[in-house]
């Protein structure tokens, strides 16, 4: 599918509290333009309304104030061409990772010949095809977190959203799943939103760095990294980055 | 790995007894208590604790049993058993997963229907007797009605419960993927519901099982539990073991034939 721009039109969020019915604003006047294939990082402090932004994005929440365009058009409700990773994998527990997969495709037009070979494509891709039987309870949570990525990614979708997709794994995995996610972005030239809390993952991967603040959640800064990929963790310009962007969290 | 040697090797894992051959041990453990009852039984009955005319030696019960087993009444008696549980079964699960469907997936159907369900339900089976007795006579209609109604709680209480936690997370994933209602119902809801719902067959079967001896009790001129009456009034408590070691293999056997299933049908479990 072709990359399309990715436009953010003042959008704004607010949920009914459930006990005393009173309006939260989680979303205040959020305003981006993101363009075709970029890899687009957005940092913040838990609560600050990240999770709610990129279910607005994929279409799971369809009240909001403003509007989502994707290629000029508005979206409306969940689509193909958005994919997501999710934080906690959400496999379904009585598929095997083959079928896990196959599900991004389910009403994809394919034939079904097609959809097989786009499966083995994408197992290879996160290199999990000697797991293609395995059901998510006997892999790790890496594992689960690349079958995930690989479910989302098999429709070619123009924009993939991830939701703190390696938050919960250890630093080493992590690290090598980045370096994966960037491979993974360089070859497919889909726009990618990155959701995380965790600042060097976000300077690391990011083209630009949203920084967001909470109550109500709203854009702090967009710091523009202007480095090429692939990069160097120890990158000196990244490391300077790193702790500029950790200040805002620092004084705030 | 497959799924059974992983639960094999976790339950080897917690019963880690490093002296142990673990796999041996593992293996035997059910039979242990089995084991010592038997011998229990085979030790008093020689020694005479308690008088033979009630508690028969285990050779002798095994005597009984094959003398109805040689004469075709040990067969007559199970397969008047098993059809009733069978049909009783059949009856109380079709009727609870659909009532338990109905009530798991619809919310309106819950508010009106559970209320007066969680209320007949107290009555006990034997309250219903005498009603039941009136409205189906005292044949085999009345053996049905009351299995199925041993069968029908538990099997509406889990369905309802398995379509009722039907994961937000996962559906959320359905719907990011652009599946229709139907595909969600028969692509989440069901296979989301499915370990719970085995489990409430299963248990549905235990009921409608145990309630057997109970429905066979009230008037019967044949089956598992008329032979345990029968051999009651004439004070033959060898033929009242032979039948309840009859009525416990099979419920036993049925039992692992549900986990069989479970496995073949491929019902994942929760880790
Ligand atoms: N469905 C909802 N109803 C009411 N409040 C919600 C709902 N979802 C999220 N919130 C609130 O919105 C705020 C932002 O949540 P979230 O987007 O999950 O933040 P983040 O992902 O940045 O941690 C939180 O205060 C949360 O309690
Ligand atoms: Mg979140």
């Amino acid at each position: 599918m072709q990359a399309n721009s990715l436009v953010l039109d003042h959008v704004s969020k607010h949920f009914t509290q459930p006990n005393n019915g009173a309006a939260l604003q989680v979303l205040d006047d959020i305003a981006l333009n993101i363009a075709p294939g970029e890899f687009i990082s957005i940092v913040g402090a838990s609560g600050c309304g990240k999770s709610t932004l990129l279910r607005l994005i994929l279409g799971l929440e369809s009240e909001f104030e403003g509007q989502i365009l994707l290629g000029g058009r508005a979206i409306r409700g969940t689509g193909l061409e958005r994919g997501i990773v999710f934080q906690d994998h959400r496999l379904f527990p009585w598929l095997n990772v083959r079928d896990n997969i196959a599900v991004g495709l389910k009403n994809s037009p394919l034939a079904s010949a097609a959809k097989q070979q786009v499966v083995r494509e994408h197992l290879a891709l996160v290199g999990l095809e000697r797991f293609a039987e395995a059901y998510p309870h006997q892999i790790s949570g890496g594992m689960a977190q690349r079958v995930a990525i690989a479910r989302g990614l098999v429709n070619r979708p123009s924009v993939l959203l991830l939701d703190e997709p390696f938050g919960a794994l250890d630093a080493l995995t992590r690290a090598r799943l980045q370096n994966e996610l960037q491979r993974i972005w360089a070859q497919e030239n889909i726009t990618m939103v990155l959701v995380t809390h965790d600042v060097e993952e976000a300077v690391f991967l990011g083209d630009r760095v949203v920084v967001m603040q909470p109550n109500p959640g709203r854009i702090k800064r967009i710091v523009d990294v202007g480095l090429p990929h692939p990069r160097q963790r120890s990158d000196a310009r990244l490391v300077a980055l790193r702790d500029d962007v950790l200040g805002d969290f620092l004084d705030a | 790995m497959s799924r059974a040697n992983s639960a094999t090797w976790l339950r080897q894992q917690r019963w880690a007894w490093p002296t142990w051959p673990a796999r041996g041990l593992a293996r035997s453990l059910p039979w242990l208590l089995p084991l010592a009852l038997f011998t229990t039984w085979a030790v008093g009955a020689q020694q005479g604790w308690v008088s033979p005319q009630v508690l028969p030696a285990p050779a002798y019960v095994y005597d009984t049993l094959k003398d109805l087993a040689i004469s075709g009444d040990l067969w007559a008696n199970t397969s008047a058993s098993l059809q009733r549980v069978l049909l009783g079964y059949a009856l109380g699960t079709s009727l609870g997963l659909v009532l338990g469907g109905l009530m798991g997936l619809s919310r309106a159907a819950e508010a009106y229907l559970l209320p007066s369900f969680n209320a007949l339900v107290q009555i006990p089976v034997l309250g219903w007797l005498p009603f039941a007795l009136l409205l189906f006579g005292i044949g085999e209609p009345l053996k049905y009605a009351l299995i199925a109604h041993a069968a029908l709680v538990p099997v509406t209480l889990g369905t309802l419960q398995a379509f009722r936690q039907a994961p937000v997370k996962w559906l959320e994933v359905g719907r990011a993927y652009g599946f229709s209602r139907r595909q969600l119902v028969t692509g989440v809801v069901l296979p989301a519901a499915l370990p719970t719902l085995f489990t409430a067959l299963r248990l549905g079967f235990t009921k409608a099982w145990l309630s057997l001896v109970v429905v066979e009790l009230v008037a019967s001129s044949e089956g598992l539990g008329y032979l345990i009456v029968y051999g009651r009034q004439l004070f033959q408590l060898d033929l009242v073991m032979a039948a309840v070691v009859v009525v416990g293999a099979i419920g036993y056997l049925i039992d692992r034939g549900f986990d069989a299933l479970e496995r073949r049908l491929g019902a994942w479990r929760p880790v």
